[in-house]
């Protein structure tokens, strides 16, 4: 029986006419650190809101660690949390914010001061204990803010676009960090971010949102390699899409020939693929290859005409012509270059190639 | 919904009732006052321990539009007002451009120099008004009335026309020229139309001011310059509840409109006469 | 730029500036002015200088008296528009039902003539008013009517009244100029709302509150028209200051020396009272 230390069972959540989250249940594991990804206003916030209960469902259940906490007020659900904007209060000094909650909890005072320090060392800024968040930068903020969420061991730590207001070398500095502290604590996390190569970077499952609903959760890897609808591949990465129809399955191989625009491409088969259907089949433009015009064909190899090209320094970018008209984008590592109007050769390699299930 | 629910819901809803409660009796708080004088104003008979009087009459309005020449007094009181606009305006416009559109060096001084007749009581410095009035042969006339009333209405001109004077780009005036606009057709179509909220605004704060102005009236005032306030006062000193409620109520109408006309658009801080920096 | 446009461009400015100043001149600072050099005179002489009228005032017994009294107005409108402003403000900024109408209700106090409020509430208040109908009705050992009109609490009440909006004003746009996630961060935390309320928020908003309060403080201290009509007995430092001019012949020079001692009072409140306003708050 898997160790759920959170779940949402088909919490529905409205604001007017406006459904925000539709019948959502996730369940995240105790130890994992789970994103929540999706653009904005996919409903991840008020995800996330429902767990820490700042929303109330509408309907649908939160439990926490084995207790059905839907009805139980914020400030008795012992979770910490680190915000967007940092939240700190900017009245009281570094030491008086991680202070807090040891003081809410009538904490005795040295325990508090030994407990604050313990923290305030955890994010290397024992230095700053009496400063003001006013005087110090937006990552120091941060990390105080961390140390505050963390300095009553909670079991459930809850991250809200924690990194979205700093800029973009302090976020990868403080992502190695976050991971680690929490790590180091084996505390169940939940992170809520629109950026994608954070949430692949960071996460040990992720779980893509779109309009109120959850697409798909999965480990990085499956969510990048095995998208399981036409949003997730669009949203994580980037892709190729290609309308086709099924002409042949081998079952033994576990390989189908689907055509579209006129070309025969050579595709893995899941086990419902069947003769006539319609699929949706996605490729990676970087495990596309391009071949001069000259090469030889191959098993899904067409031929092409260079369209757009962008060079990107360690990549181009290009837009290349197959078939009838079917334009695909393509990225290669930037050793050969290929030039607007220049006839080339697409490859597709088969086990790069993916059929999403509708 | 669970038991649980039900309780939590319950517990919102005594809350919730406390906090109406609450509001209802500021309502009470604010509104009961005006709502004695209206029905002073027009109850005839009301002496004993009653909540309403026994009967109406509108004899009261009768007795103040005639006898104490409420109409004569309004018109004095208006064209006092009128006065104290113009003069205010005519300050405020000039002092709001260059607040608002030119670097001045003390800016902060000054405009909190500008704004302490609104801070010192209008006792202390209406005593010195009255003295140079009287010299000067000002006591009881209008233009003498008014003026003393614009030490009071020119502070607020000028700090809603140095925000509205701000709040005009420059680079609107410089958009116009490039269409080929000249000085004086930018002013009229661009220049007015965009301040014009703004000096109507400041008009409508002045003669409010000046409309509900009494210390410097009683300290410049006349037979012939009776405003409404001052006439209201000696009415109070006179002791007749109801006609003094009955002069009340349309003394108040005016400040009413006004509020009514403005809620919709001015921030509640502008009007309490409140500064930045206190 | 060239510099003999820098110097015209400060020529316009100066000249539009010269309207303001002139009105500021004549009609404050010229006559306060004024008001300094006769509270030096001997009354109803042009010549000759005279420190009397402050001894004589302030040797007055009655003079503690007055500037106690003004004080105690003044203080207690301002404690009591405080307190009130907090609980009101606190109530409005969840938006309940009616909230825009009850905005509107915070401003109606400075609409309308202080002299209407101030009938209104000796009305309201007095022995055949509502409020002492309704003491006597529902309070049970309340069985005659309290005299509320022309007492010390009564001017108090009649100035909170009056006065009240401008910390209510400034308090509300303190409040909603709060960032929520701050007080999320106190729930998180583990703080219930009163602790949110003590811890977090009270502190923030302390700086708006008193600036306020400032506000309330002077338009109590400096108030006039209602202590004329509704002091009854007592008499604040305004009305003694118009008092002095009632006497036949008027007397200038008393009067002028009072209204001096009024506003170095009140200048040095005020600056006393910045002071604590710029302390760091706990």
């Amino acid at each position: 029986m898997p160790d759920y230390m959170i779940e949402l069972r088909n919490v529905t959540k409205r604001y007017g006419d406006v459904i925000a989250n539709d019948n959502v249940t996730l369940k995240i594991l105790r130890g994992e650190l789970m994103t929540l990804l999706g653009p904005s206003g996919c409903g991840k916030t008020t995800a996330l809101r429902c767990i820490t209960g700042h929303n109330i469902p509408d309907e649908g259940e939160v439990w926490i660690d084995g207790r059905d906490v839907t009805n139980v007020p914020t400030h008795k659900r012992e979770l910490g949390m680190v915000f967007q904007n940092f939240a700190l209060f900017p009245h009281m000094t570094v030491f008086a914010n991680v202070e807090f909650p040891l003081m809410i909890r009538r904490m005795d005072k040295d325990e508090r001061r030994e407990r604050v320090m313990e923290a305030l060392r955890l994010i290397r800024m024992e230095k700053y204990e009496r400063h003001y968040p006013r005087q110090v930068s937006g990552g120091q903020q941060q990390r105080v803010g961390l140390a505050r969420a963390l300095v009553y061991r909670p079991k459930v730590l809850l991250l809200d676009e924690p990194l979205s207001n700093l800029d973009a070398k302090l976020r990868e500095e403080m992502r190695f960090e976050i991971r680690d502290l929490i790590d180091r604590l084996g505390i169940t996390a939940v992170y809520v971010t629109h950026d994608q190569a954070e949430a692949l970077a960071l996460s040990d499952r992720v779980a893509v949102m779109n309009t109120g609903h959850i697409e798909q959760v999965g480990t990085p890897s499956e969510i990048y390699d095995y998208p399981q609808s036409r949003f997730v591949a669009d949203f994580i990465g980037l892709s190729d899409f290609i309308e086709a129809t099924v002409s042949s399955v081998d079952r033994a191989a576990g390989m189908g020939v689907v055509r579209a625009n006129g070309l025969d491409i050579e595709i893995p088969a899941p086990p419902s693929l069947s003769t006539g259907e319609r699929v949706l089949v996605f490729v990676r433009p970087n495990d596309v290859d391009l071949l001069p015009g000259s090469s030889r064909g191959g098993t899904n190899v067409f031929p092409g005409e260079v369209g757009k090209v962008t060079y990107l320094g360690d990549r181009n970018d290009y837009r290349i012509v197959v078939g009838e008209g079917l334009e695909l984008r393509v990225q290669t590592d930037g050793k050969e270059r290929f030039h607007e109007g220049e006839p080339v050769k697409v490859r597709l390699p088969a086990t790069h190639c993916r059929v999403i299930p509708d | 919904m669970t038991l649980l629910r039900q309780y939590l819901r319950a517990l919102l809803n005594a809350r919730k009732l406390l906090i109406y409660t609450f509001l209802l009796s500021f309502g009470l708080m604010i509104y009961t006052p005006f709502l004695i004088i209206v029905f002073r104003s027009v109850g005839r008979g009301w002496f004993g321990r009653m909540w309403l009087p026994p009967e109406y009459t509108l004899d009261w309005y009768r007795w103040a539009i005639e006898v104490t020449d409420i109409p004569g007094i309004t018109v004095n009181t208006l064209i006092i007002a009128a006065l104290a606009v113009i003069m205010a305006t005519v300050i405020g416009i000039p002092t709001g451009w260059a607040f608002g559109r030119r670097r001045i060096p003390g800016k902060e001084l000054l405009m909190a120099m500008i704004l302490l007749p609104r801070m010192i009581p209008p006792i202390a410095f209406a005593l010195g008004v009255a003295q140079i009035f009287y010299r000067l042969q000002l006591i009881d006339t209008h233009f003498g009335v008014a003026l003393a009333h614009v030490a009071v209405c020119a502070p607020y001109a000028i700090l809603v026309l140095s925000a509205t004077f701000e709040g005009l780009d420059e680079r609107v005036l410089e958009a116009a020229a490039v269409c080929g606009a000249n000085t004086l057709r930018s002013f009229f179509h661009i220049v007015l139309p965009l301040i014009f909220p703004g000096i109507l605004s400041s008009m409508i704060f002045t003669f409010t001011t000046s409309y509900n102005e009494f210390t410097l009236t009683l300290m410049t005032y006349g037979k012939d310059t009776v405003t409404l306030p001052v006439r209201t006062y000696l009415a109070i000193g006179e002791g007749y509840w109801e006609v003094t409620s009955a002069m009340s109520i349309l003394l108040i109408i005016p400040s009413l409109v006004v509020l009514f006309m403005i809620q919709r658009q001015v921030a509640p801080e502008k009007l309490v006469g409140g500064f930045k920096g206190v | 730029m060239k510099s003999g446009s820098t110097r015209r461009t400060a020529l316009v400015t100066l000249v539009m500036l010269l309207p303001g100043l002139a009105g500021f001149f004549g009609l404050f600072f010229y006559p306060m002015m004024v008001t300094v050099v006769r509270s030096l005179r001997p009354e109803g002489v042009q010549v000759g200088w005279t420190s009397e009228h402050y001894i004589s005032f302030l040797m007055e017994p009655r003079a503690r008296e007055v500037i106690l009294l003004t004080f105690v107005l003044s203080v207690g409108a301002t404690l009591l528009s405080i307190l009130f402003s907090v609980v009101l403000c606190l109530v409005l900024r969840r938006k309940p039902q009616g909230n825009r109408f009850y905005r509107l209700t915070m401003l109606i106090p400075r609409v309308v003539p202080g002299l209407i409020g101030a009938l209104g509430l000796l009305l309201l208040f007095g022995s055949r008013g509502w409020v002492n109908l309704f003491l006597i009705e529902f309070v049970p050992f309340i069985d005659e009517p309290l005299s509320l009109n022309y007492t010390v609490p009564g001017l108090i009440i009649f100035y909170f009244w009056l006065y009240f909006p401008f910390t209510a004003v400034t308090t509300l746009s303190t409040l909603e100029a709060l960032d929520p996630a701050i007080e999320e961060a106190a729930d998180v935390s583990g703080a219930n709302r009163w602790q949110i309320l003590r811890h977090v928020v009270l502190p923030l908003i302390m700086p708006g509150i008193l600036a306020g309060s400032v506000l309330t403080f002077m338009a109590a201290f400096g108030a006039f028209s209602i202590p004329l009509i509704a002091g009854g007995n007592y008499r604040p430092l305004s009305v003694e200051i118009y008092r002095q001019i009632n006497f036949t012949p008027a007397r200038w020079s008393a009067a002028s020396a009072r209204a001096m001692i009024m506003a170095v009072l009140q200048v040095a409140f005020l600056s006393i009272y910045m002071r604590i306003l710029r302390r760091p708050v706990v």
